[in-house]
């Protein structure tokens, strides 16, 4: 029971600690490749907390939706993010809910923030909300599809469950419906945390924007909130795929505090190998046009697709 | 008992509605205030009855024989009966409340008499479709369930709109009962008999090709009934122009007498079925899901844009239905039972969240007099319960946690992804293809209803309607919460609820899943089998509960000095934001409109003009067109077709006696030689 | 955790790279940059060599290194030199819109592998290595037919050529290890290399009459 405990409020410091940091590593490697100095890492967590101490200004036109949707859109990634395996495979809430609960919560915030985004009467915020519930509607099915994909492998939509039982087997991680699967879900992971060939996370310009977008008129401890709240979705989005279709090195249930300590070490070195990635790639890509992002989005989809026929073959 | 009450209940608000016409208050007040007691009546014996067990199953009871020995009017209450007869109720209860309050907005412009009378006779009768026990009650219950839901849709016959929804319906209404009387007389030729009792099995009787004949007919018919694309074209022109308690009863409840229609028939009459019956549900499933909600995300008219969803939900209980089908043809009963049980929870959660969205709309359609998003807007500040009462059933329709919506697509996927073990041909291929076609239907359903709120209730008023709109009457806010609390409480006491679907799945499909589907004393609901997942709605609140000290620490810690303004929305430093500024629905929709302009096949028009430059124009005409697929390039057709037909028989229509006489003359000499 | 053997390994990654030879066919059919698509091309007979040479180690079969070594000089270096080349004189770097967008192509793509997958179910114990790598060697050759009708520029046309071509490799390589004879397959190789580089002379000559590599403009030639 206290284990139990611990491992809940370790993961919850480690989901609201680690995410900033990634998101502050990710834009200074960015820079860095650019031949830019770019901000510190750990500029995000200044940044926070500033937002925290400002003033905060609220739309005239906002109604109650506005100031509920900052704890919507934060609680529910931290909710997410509890339910997926970190370090150790059970997560702490596994019990409560497994893939489709993390959708389903990330789903949530994603519809509050959203309704965030039309409330202040803004015409970007309504663009934003457009664009973001547009783009996550067609990536949603790429991302079930290549999630089933390695549910139906392992036989359970139980995330821990996943992870464990694609770990006893090393070698199938090379089985082309998951490393198929793989593709499909990084693909998605570019559209869900907004990153460049989607999304450009940079910028204000309107042509571009869609996460920005909607977050335009919030300000002070909301702002905090709401950013903070996405990049904790970044990295579960993230720690999903690492730990889910590559669970390499992740502790069992009854595992040793050295078995513990190589299996943080190797998330983290997952973690910012899948960033470096992540890196590679907006700054060689350049953004797309909205309407050619369903191309790469069904793009992802059928490859999706294929990995579940690969299911189907190879086994 | 109880039952027997409610039946009473509702036929006294006919007559005393019906009676007390001219004084219209009592007439609401009698109408609506004994339909209310008819529905708490219903909920209290269905819920009692469904929690005793197997115990409830009465025997039949005549209530009318005629003459004609094998005419008789028979009642029989089995369990799954019982479940529909709670969704009835329920919703029905909730409905008259709300209606008590509505109403009031026909008081000398309408007879509210006739609205109440003709409302308590719907109960009635929908209450017996589900109760019938022999095929002549349900027949003429189904036909006058129909007819009095065809004198609804054309209420307010003022409006063109109005009467030829009303005649669309009409004739679909029919084919409806026609494909169903067919399909009744296959099974009832073989059985000899007309109560449902002797129909039980009878599909074992029957040859391969007339229990294939049966399905299609009866899928057809139920099909109708139920809006399945591409029979569902009645459905979005029906259901908005009744008045806005009757649309929430016919989305609610009505389209639901198809789902139970297919439930009793091919659970219980048709035998063991082939395997394609149940893909072929699956995939009518699947696309009307798909279909429905992206037609719905092309509506601005608020009723219409519900309307549509009826016909995607009305989709994803096919789904659960079709997967319990192909189960049972596998043998696996275990899965088939969970399977049957997703259909159903998402037949009574569709029920409760559609009646409370549709009386979401009445609310607002009564406060601010248009059904069209785009003078709305605002509301969220003058509706203030209305709006929290609509904000549930959205999030609860767009399957989003901790709600109802979402569990029991929770269900529906836990089966479908476990039904992909159960066999080795390609059809397997369906269920996770299903299951990524429900998570676009998820994902469409919230963009639609981030739509149809946002637009609605968020942002600054686009018309004088919406800005000097008013909260709704006391009654109508009871109505509406009543629905919500439903909402709340199937979606976080799910496991509560599943022990009344017990007696219902015993009766189906032989197993009882309760005790396998529940873990943790009730707090945790599970997937039925050693591979499924499991989830805690209950658990995912209280998580909440307990991290909500998180941001409320910080804000102890860092933002103790910080003040609230409030201000203007950022205008780019123009004179003010005008509500033309803002985002409208159509916009909202139109990036998925490109997407999917395959389909929708869009047309706009832009006309400008200008003195000097283009940037300075002096008018501007905008049209935008959708092309409705379905009427254009399959009804159209038809249509048509049949006007050339009878074109073409028109030559025998001399006008002259003795023509006439001539055809029946050879009509009778062909049939002798045929006999010959 | 066991240690895998080699066989298995090796039956891990041939499916693996049949696989991903089928995804960058379906980059390929996503692309409209020739550049980009000769260089998929190229990814591909790359991806095609690796199997070759797989094969050949496991079941020491000489003959299937010459056709790696084939494959990785001719069609992963010569082709596309030559193509890229090509591209270059005629100065034309984007194909025009395909008759069918991105999405409903993809999905048709999807449709014709699984076709594949369906129709090659009952051969899968004939295979050696790799189970079922016939099925995406078919779906390559579907997919690539469809490529061809689906573009419009002559220039794609031959490169859907070239992975129909490849498809058919894979089939050979993965279904007959032993038996087709050498000769054969070299009969194949040499047919497609000078069919392109005829090809790549059409293409020049089409872009000097019609100003385009459309070949929607050769119904110009009729009398």
């Amino acid at each position: 029971m206290n284990l139990d405990l611990l491992n809940f409020v370790g993961q919850t410091l480690a989901l609201l600690l680690l995410a900033p940091l990634l998101s502050g590593c990710i834009k200074n490697w960015k820079a860095k490749l650019q031949n830019r100095r770019g901000p510190r890492p750990w500029q995000v967590y200044f940044d926070i907390v500033k937002f925290l101490r400002k003033d905060m200004v609220i739309s005239e036109h906002a109604s109650w939706v506005f100031s509920f949707a900052p704890y919507v859109v934060f609680l529910t990634a931290l909710l997410a993010g509890l339910m997926v395996p970190m370090v150790n495979a059970p997560a702490p809430l596994r019990l409560f809910g497994g893939v489709l609960a993390v959708v389903g919560l990330l789903a949530l915030g994603r519809f509050f923030l959203a309704l965030g985004g039309l409330d202040p009467a803004s015409t970007f915020g309504g663009m934003g909300s457009s664009r973001e519930m547009t783009i996550s509607a067609i990536a949603e099915p790429a991302m079930m599809l290549a999630i089933f994909t390695v549910a139906i492998t392992a036989g359970s939509t139980d995330l821990s469950q996943i992870a464990q039982s694609t770990q006893s087997a090393t070698w199938k991680l090379l089985n082309p419906a998951h490393v198929l699967a793989f593709a499909a879900m990084f693909v998605v992971l570019l559209a869900e945390t907004g990153r460049i060939p989607v999304d450009n996370p940079a910028t204000h310009l309107e042509l571009t924007m869609i996460h920005e977008a909607m977050l335009l008129e919030y300000s002070g401890r909301y702002l905090a909130l709401m950013e903070w709240g996405a990049s904790i979705k970044q990295l579960v989005l993230m720690t999903l795929l690492v730990n889910v279709f590559f669970p390499v090195g992740l502790a069992g249930p009854q595992a040793s505090v050295a078995a513990l300590g190589i299996s943080l070490a190797a998330y983290l070195a997952k973690l910012l190998a899948l960033s470096a990635v992540v890196v590679v790639v907006e700054t060689t890509n350049a953004k797309m046009r909205l309407f050619r992002v369903p191309d790469l989005l069904s793009t992802a989809f059928v490859l999706a697709a294929l990995a579940l026929l690969s299911t189907f073959l190879f086994q | 008992m109880l039952l027997t009450i409610a039946l009473v209940a509702y036929v006294a608000g006919m007559a005393g509605a019906l009676l007390t016409q001219r004084a219209e208050r009592v007439a609401n007040a009698l109408g609506f205030g004994l339909a209310a007691l008819g529905g708490a009546c219903g909920v209290v014996f269905s819920v009692v009855s469904l929690a005793a067990g197997q115990a409830m199953t009465s025997a039949p009871v005549t209530l009318w024989s005629g003459p004609i020995p094998a005419v008789r009017l028979v009642v029989e209450v089995d369990a799954l009966s019982c479940f529909f007869v709670l969704i009835v109720s329920l919703v029905g209860l909730a409905i008259s409340i709300f209606s008590f309050g509505y109403a009031r907005t026909y008081y000398g412009r309408k007879n509210v008499g006739v609205l109440a009378g003709v409302y308590n006779a719907l109960l009635l009768v929908t209450t017996l479709v589900f109760i019938a026990g022999n095929l002549w009650m349900f027949l003429i219950a189904w036909e006058l369930m129909a007819l009095l839901a065809y004198a609804m849709v054309s209420f307010e016959h003022e409006d063109r709109e109005a009467r030829q929804a009303g005649v669309l319906y009409f004739i679909m209404s029919h084919l409806d009962a026609a494909c169903i009387l067919l399909g009744f007389l296959v099974l009832a030729q073989a059985a000899g008999d007309f109560s449902f009792a002797s129909l039980h099995g009878i599909g074992a009787k029957l040859s391969p090709h007339q229990r294939d004949a049966a399905f299609l007919l009866f899928l057809c018919g139920f099909g109708i009934k139920a809006g399945v694309v591409p029979l569902h074209i009645w459905l979005p022109v029906a259901h908005p122009v009744a008045p806005s308690n009757i649309s929430a009863l016919m989305s609610g409840v009505f389209i639901k007498t198809g789902i139970y229609g297919l439930v009793r028939v091919c659970f219980e009459f048709l035998g063991p079925p082939p395997m394609w019956w149940g893909a072929t549900m699956l995939a009518a499933g699947t696309v009307s899901a798909v279909l429905g909600v992206l037609y719905a995300l092309m509506e601005h008219d608020l009723k219409r844009l519900l309307a549509y969803h009826s016909i995607e939900n009305i989709g994803i209980i096919l789904m659960g239905l079709g997967a319990a089908l192909m189960f049972l043809h596998t043998g696996h009963e275990v899965l088939a039972s969970l399977a049957l049980i997703a259909g159903l929870y998402h037949t009574i959660n569709h029920a409760v969240f559609k009646a409370l969205l549709f009386l979401g709309a009445g609310a607002v359609l009564h406060a601010t007099h248009t059904r069209n998003m785009e003078e709305m807007g605002g509301l969220a500040k003058r509706m203030r319960w209305t709006s929290l009462f609509f904000l549930v059933g959205a999030v609860a329709i767009s399957a989003l946690p901790p709600l109802n919506g979402f569990v029991s697509e929770w269900l529906t996927y836990q089966s479908l992804l476990q039904g992909f073990g159960t066999t080795t041909s390609l059809v397997r291929l369906m269920f996770p293809l299903g299951g990524a076609m429900l998570a676009l239907t998820g994902a469409l359903a919230a963009a639609c209803f981030v739509k149809a709120f946002g637009i609605t209730f968020l942002a600054q008023p686009r018309s004088d309607h919406a800005r000097n709109a008013h909260e709704a009457s006391l009654p109508m806010l009871v109505g509406q919460g009543v629905l919500a609390a439903a909402c709340v409480f199937l979606g976080l006491f799910p496991t509560v609820f599943l022990k009344l679907l017990d007696p219902v799945t015993q009766q189906l499909a032989g197993h009882q899943l309760s005790q396998q589907l529940t873990l943790a004393n009730g707090l945790v609901l599970a997937g039925a089998t050693a591979q499924g997942g499991t989830v805690s709605t209950l658990g995912i609140m209280l998580m909440a509960v307990c991290l909500l000290p998180v941001p409320l620490a910080l804000w102890a810690v860092f933002a103790r000095r910080a003040r609230t303004r409030i201000a203007p929305t950022w205008d780019c430093g123009q004179r003010g934001l005008t509500p033309q500024m803002e985002y409208t629905a159509t916009g909202f929709s139109k990036p998925l409109r490109m997407i999917f302009k395959a389909l929708f096949r869009p047309r706009r028009e832009v006309q400008r003009e200008y003195d000097f430059s283009p940037y300075f124009a002096t008018t501007l005409r905008f049209e935008s067109h959708m092309e409705e697929v379905f009427q254009t390039r399959i009804y159209r057709p038809v249509i048509l077709g049949l006007f050339r037909l009878s074109r073409r028989l028109r030559a025998l229509q001399a006008g002259s006696l003795q023509a006439y006489l001539i055809y029946v003359f050879i009509t009778l000499v062909a049939l002798l030689l045929f006999a010959l | 955790m066991h240690p895998p053997s080699t066989l298995e390994v090796g039956s891990q990654i041939i499916p693996l790279m049949a696989t991903l030879m089928l995804v960058v066919q379906l980059l390929l059919i996503a692309q409209r940059m020739l550049l980009t698509s000769i260089r998929l091309f190229a990814i591909q007979s790359l991806l095609l060599a690796g199997i070759a040479a797989v094969v050949a180690y496991y079941y020491n079969a000489g003959h299937v290194y010459v056709v790696a070594v084939l494959t990785l000089v001719g069609k992963v270096i010569f082709l596309p030199w030559l193509l890229t080349r090509l591209v270059h004189r005629i100065q034309i770097h984007q194909d025009t819109e395909p008759l069918l967008n991105a999405p409903t192509s993809m999905l048709i793509c999807a449709a014709l592998t699984l076709l594949g997958y369906s129709v090659t179910r009952p051969f899968t114990s004939l295979e050696k290595l790799g189970n079922n790598t016939l099925a995406i060697a078919l779906a390559l050759l579907l997919t690539g037919f469809f490529l061809m009708i689906n573009r419009r520029k002559a220039l794609t046309q031959v490169l859907a050529l070239l992975t129909v071509e490849n498809g058919v490799m894979l089939a050979a390589v993965a279904l007959t290890t032993y038996g087709m004879p050498l000769v054969v397959e070299l009969g194949i190789f040499f047919d497609v290399l000078v069919a392109v580089m005829v090809l790549g002379i059409l293409v020049y000559r089409i872009r000097e009459n019609f100003d385009s590599m459309d070949t929607g403009k050769l119904d110009q030639l009729k009398g």
